[in-house]
């Protein structure tokens, strides 16, 4: 049923990009953090890789073949952003180096607040398909009535 | 003469395109946040077209398979779905599938009528 299947597709979606804002939010909340949770370093910024999940559509021979090869999207991984930590001078701090610099996490906040709003914009859009979905469901059933 | 005629058909066919295309769009809204993912559509329209006119294969034949849209704006980071032209598309899409379902089941009320069930 290829509506079912749609909402399947915006369904991933809504998981994907909870996973998103979960990340943004352990960023900002870690922005300050000289160490990590092994105690070494300072946090290092998560980033969430998405990947088209299944076949894809139009990946198979048959059109039903494909519907059921494609799942909407799927969280490939959390990777660590390998950019460089901040150095702030700060010789007083528990964890400066002996010049008295601090390495602060690579995080950016404000990059981080835009990436919240894109994946709160972005999970915006995939309640209304599937509330688009669902009615396009409801009229097909007014067919019974 | 059957008693679903080529209209009716024609009409069955285009839900099930609306659908098909509901699906495509909905995979793309999935995907808006996936750098290099190419959107997806199905052209329902041109296939009801092809498959009615004198060469094609025939209404009953006509399958809605969703095609990778090449013509489509690229992004900077490879994708192109514009999360604005899916939500134009999924807006007249619902409008169509919802005018194709009335059409569908005002012209079943009228054979209804004229089997004496009206």
């Amino acid at each position: 049923m290829g509506l079912f299947d749609a909402l399947d597709a915006s369904g991933s979606a809504l998981s994907a990009e909870r996973v998103r804002m979960d990340v943004t939010a352990e960023n900002l909340a870690n922005a300050q953090s000289t160490r990590t949770a092994n105690g070494t370093g300072p946090y290092r910024r998560k980033e969430v890789v998405l990947q088209e999940a299944g076949a894809g559509v139009g990946s198979r021979a048959t059109f039903a073949d494909s519907l059921h090869a494609a799942r909407g999207v799927r969280v490939a991984g959390i990777v660590e952003d390998p950019s460089p930590s901040r150095q702030v001078y700060d010789p007083g701090h528990p964890d400066a180096d002996a010049k008295g610099y601090v390495a602060m996490p690579n995080v950016n906040t404000v990059t981080e607040m835009t990436d919240l709003i894109g994946a709160s914009r972005a999970y915006e859009a995939n309640v209304t398909a599937m509330q688009t979905t669902k009615a396009m469901f409801a009229r097909t059933l007014d067919l019974l009535k | 003469m059957e008693i679903y005629d080529t209209t009716q058909t024609t009409l069955e066919k285009a839900i099930l395109g609306s659908s098909a295309r509901q699906q495509a769009i909905a995979e793309n809204l999935a995907n808006v946040d996936t750098p290099g993912y190419q959107r997806v559509d199905v052209d329902f329209h041109k296939t009801l077209r092809d498959a009615m006119s004198s060469s094609g294969p025939g209404l009953k034949n006509a399958t809605f398979s969703p095609q990778r849209d090449a013509s489509a704006t690229v992004r900077a980071d490879g994708s192109t779905v514009d999360a604005d032209v899916e939500a134009a598309a999924q807006a007249r899409n619902g409008l169509e599938y919802e005018t194709l379902v009335q059409i569908s089941k005002a012209r079943v009320d009228i054979i209804e009528a004229a089997m004496g069930r009206g």
